[in-house]
């Protein structure tokens, strides 16, 4: 069984069909791209996969267990990483204290530790920190841990989301649009980084995208959205001379 | 229920309406809950009290000078309280702070004036009492139900049907927008303040009369948003809705239980609302954007 | 000196309370105006066990706090399920709830005319050190995996929920850590003052906590306590002008909301770094002053 599965989901709102029957299965070491238009229901699907919305129809298997309907954040503990299309780190918290709280969920310490210095606290901290200091060091953030997000480049900010999630030691990365906003160069660093975590890591990676040159470099599958719809799925090359594609991308030849 | 509860129900949820109205229309646009509103309806009635009643004249330039003082308090009261947070884009927590400091001033000011004594309007109505068949209304109640409903008529005739009531439901939905569309956000904001006060001075006119005059009057407040959490925050019928149902709640319990004791059912009955239906009766269900 | 000595433990108790608040509104974001009523169980429960069952001070303090925080698991398991806006007004209709419940009980309250003979055996001592403690137990709260995940959801409870963090226990812990704060401090209030009526627990009594955290700083635990302690002695050291206390006091809180909206302190705390970065800030002003 694939680490992730999407079966046949629907999803709209109102009206609005945002997905119809979607599906996907997603491998460890995987890198599985969406790209579509705007309002092609690309963040829908991340948003119904990770549990912020439930799908009205179809299912969702992590790891072989049943996520369909179960609660965000216990999907998170499950398995599952994510960042968003416009950025969201915490305010008031440092870079360090954004991805520290992708580990506090799972810091063993109780309420007496949370009061007061115990052992125990002083031994998950360390233990935090120390994975902190590891994924922000895989994302080349580490020489900021003290500094406010807010106050960092947005290629910057958009690091520490991804170091942020990797702290959720994920089995499937979401990743929605993560080079938004980025100059050439940072893109650039960007795809190595996204590669290089998929290999040392060996996670399934889903990532939505606008930027052509980056997903089809290094997707294995890509799965085109339309309208709600997939219109197309396949290797890079195959998608690329799709003539569905072509059209949603470049309208209908007369 | 017999009639006569139902009728005094009505007339207490008018009340509460006005309350209510005047309370949901700043959270509409502004998305927070106004804790001056109901210091706002003590400062109107004591200026109604002051300037008009206790000088010999009616009800109605009473009335009249309530809402105006309403109005110009509200007015005052942006300037002062919200016009800069407005300006740095601060988020809604500040607006509320804000508010129940204004509050604060506002009662602190009625107290230097009259201290912690209990005034009473004079009698406006030579007949306390109005007989309809079997049922007798008091005149003051049935006063407040006409003149409520009728206020009512006609804020949702300006919203629903007029320029600057179709400018305050862009600005309500989106402030921004509205602002690129040429609508100019902060007079409307301006204008939806002095409504919120001219039915607050309204509000506090009656709830003067209803009982005594005394600074923390603007207490009551509290009835007008329990109601609008029942109709659903922001939501204008919701609050008349959520209002009417409160009146006639709590004058049910009223008859059965006494005075204590009702006000505790009432928050049971509003939390086991709450947990049915969290959003209210009228609400929007709100889903946020990832 | 008697005076200032009333000022000092009155203003450490409220400290105590606002310790409270900051964990719920600072840390969390949530706004109670239902935060006074939670004192008032405090004060009541233990004054009555000591009065009524003749039960030993410290324990009956323990009891009534053990009560307070039940009662508050009750009202906060659904008040954090509700969105934000709703809930300022919900533990608004519970705090004038129980205002009305005490006022109504008078066999065992003594409803409007207050519950008198409560021993006085709580003085400025107790006080302080109580109120260190409170500022102590909430500073490590504040950098414990609990703090940091308040602030996250405090900012972006989406967000929160995608890094895994249980929105509403984490909520439901701010809550809890809170009323047990403020119902301690009704219970010092109690038998320092040796009297409690219910006109002093009403909403009003609540929003002038939350407005004190926000004079202060609402994100810096120094900057609430600071300004609870300011706020809180200055109407007794105004008492002189009577009436015009309230207005001077809501004056100042305009003034900073409008004009330092993140309060006194901003987000400066009071930590041994911070401290150590002062002094040496002011020791290279000496090295040059000698030379």
């Amino acid at each position: 069984m694939a680490l992730l599965e999407v079966k046949n989901i629907y999803k709209s709102f109102g009206g609005v069909k945002a997905i119809q029957n979607f599906s996907i299965e997603v491998n460890a070491g995987e890198i599985h791209g969406i790209i579509g238009p705007n309002g092609a229901g690309k963040t829908t699907i991340f948003n119904t996969i990770s549990g912020v919305y439930t799908a009205d129809e179809g299912s969702v298997f992590l790891n072989g267990q049943d996520i369909t309907k179960m609660e965000q954040y216990k999907i998170t503990h499950l398995g599952m990483g994510r960042t968003f299309q416009n950025i969201r780190l915490f305010k008031g918290l440092t870079v360090e204290e954004n991805v520290m709280c992708a580990f506090d969920p799972r810091s063993s310490y109780s309420i007496l530790g949370g009061l007061l210095p115990t052992p125990g606290r002083k031994r998950e901290e360390k233990r935090g920190r120390e994975l902190c200091k590891k994924y922000l060091d895989i994302v080349g953030m580490a020489e900021y841990l003290t500094e406010k997000p807010e106050n960092l480049s947005y290629g910057m900010q958009r690091r520490i989301e991804i170091a942020r999630a990797l702290m959720c030691e994920p089995k499937i990365l979401l990743l929605d649009e993560p080079a938004a906003g980025l100059n050439p160069t940072e893109v650039a660093e960007l795809t190595e980084l996204i590669q290089r975590i998929s290999k040392e890591l060996g996670f399934g990676i889903m990532l939505i995208e606008h930027r052509l040159e980056l997903v089809m470099s290094i997707s294995h599958v890509i799965h085109v959205q339309n309208f709600g719809e997939t219109i197309a799925v396949g290797t890079p090359e195959e998608v690329q001379h799709n003539p569905a594609v072509i059209e949603a991308y470049l309208g209908k030849e007369e | 229920m017999s009639i006569q509860v139902l009728i005094n129900g009505l007339a207490t949820g008018a009340v509460y309406a006005l309350i209510a109205t005047g309370f949901a229309l700043i959270f509409n646009v502004l998305k927070f809950s106004n804790f001056s509103h109901g210091a706002t309806m003590t400062v109107a009635a004591f200026v109604a009290y002051f300037l008009v009643s206790a000088k010999g004249y009616g009800i109605v330039p009473t009335l009249i000078i309530g809402a105006l003082a309403g109005g110009l308090v509200a007015f005052c009261g942006e300037f002062i309280g919200f016009r800069r947070i407005l300006k740095n884009h601060s988020s809604a927590t500040y607006f509320f702070v804000s508010s129940i400091t204004l509050g604060t001033l506002y009662e602190g000011l009625v107290t230097i004036k009259v201290g912690s004594n209990f005034f009473n309007y004079p009698q406006f109505f030579e007949k306390s009492t109005v007989e309809l068949g079997k049922v007798v209304i008091s005149t003051t109640d049935l006063m407040m139900l006409i003149i409520s409903t009728v206020a009512l008529g006609i804020l949702a005739f300006v919203i629903q049907k007029t320029r600057i009531g179709r400018a305050l439901r862009a600005v309500s939905f989106d402030r921004d927008t509205a602002q690129l569309m040429g609508i100019d956000s902060t007079r409307i904001i301006q204008f939806t303040f002095v409504v919120s006060g001219v039915i607050a001075g309204l509000a506090g006119v009656f709830l003067g009369i209803k009982y005594t005059l005394y600074p923390s009057l603007g207490s009551l407040v509290v009835k007008g948003f329990i109601a609008s959490v029942i109709g659903g925050l922001g939501s204008l019928t919701g609050a008349v809705i959520g209002a009417v149902l409160l009146g006639l709640v709590e004058t049910l319990l009223l008859s059965i239980m006494g005075s204590g004791y009702s006000t505790i059912a009432t928050f049971a009955i509003m939390l086991v609302f709450l947990l049915l239906r969290p959003r209210g009766i009228a609400g929007s269900n709100v889903q946020e954007k990832a | 000196m008697a005076l200032l000595q009333n000022i000092l433990t009155q203003a450490f108790i409220t400290v105590i309370a606002v310790c409270g608040v900051y964990v719920l509104t600072g840390l969390t974001g949530m706004f109670s105006l239902g935060q006074a009523a939670f004192m008032a169980i405090g004060s009541y429960a233990s004054g009555l066990l000591v009065i009524k069952a003749g039960i030993p001070v410290p324990v009956a303090i323990l009891i009534a706090v053990v009560l307070a925080m039940v009662v508050g698991y009750l009202i906060g398991y659904p008040v954090v399920r509700l969105r934000r806006d709703y809930i300022s007004l919900v533990t608004l209709g519970f705090g004038e709830a129980i205002a009305a419940l005490l006022n109504r009980m008078t066999t065992l309250t003594g409803g409007a005319s207050g519950l008198t003979g409560i021993p006085r055996c709580i003085g400025l001592e107790v006080a302080t050190i109580s109120a260190v403690a409170a500022i102590a137990l909430v500073a490590f709260f504040k950098t414990s995996k609990y703090g940091r995940q308040c602030i996250a959801l405090r900012g972006d409870e989406l967000a929160a929920k995608a890094m895994g963090i249980n929105v509403t226990k984490i909520k439901m812990i701010a809550f809890i850590l809170s009323v047990a704060l403020t119902s301690y401090s009704g219970c010092l209030y109690s038998f320092y003052m040796s009297y409690v009526d219910p006109s002093g627990f009403g909403w009003k009594k609540s929003a002038d906590w939350v407005i004190m955290v926000f004079f202060g700083g609402v994100n810096s635990l120094t900057g609430s306590t600071l300004g609870a302690f300011i706020l809180s002695a200055l109407p007794q050291f105004l008492r002189d002008l009577q009436n015009y206390r309230y207005v001077i006091y809501a004056v100042l809180v305009i003034l900073i909301i409008n004009f330092k909206p993140s309060g006194l302190l901003g987000e400066w705390e009071l930590t041994i770094g911070n401290i150590k970065k002062s002094i040496r800030r002011i020791g290279r002003k000496n090295k040059k002053e000698e030379r």
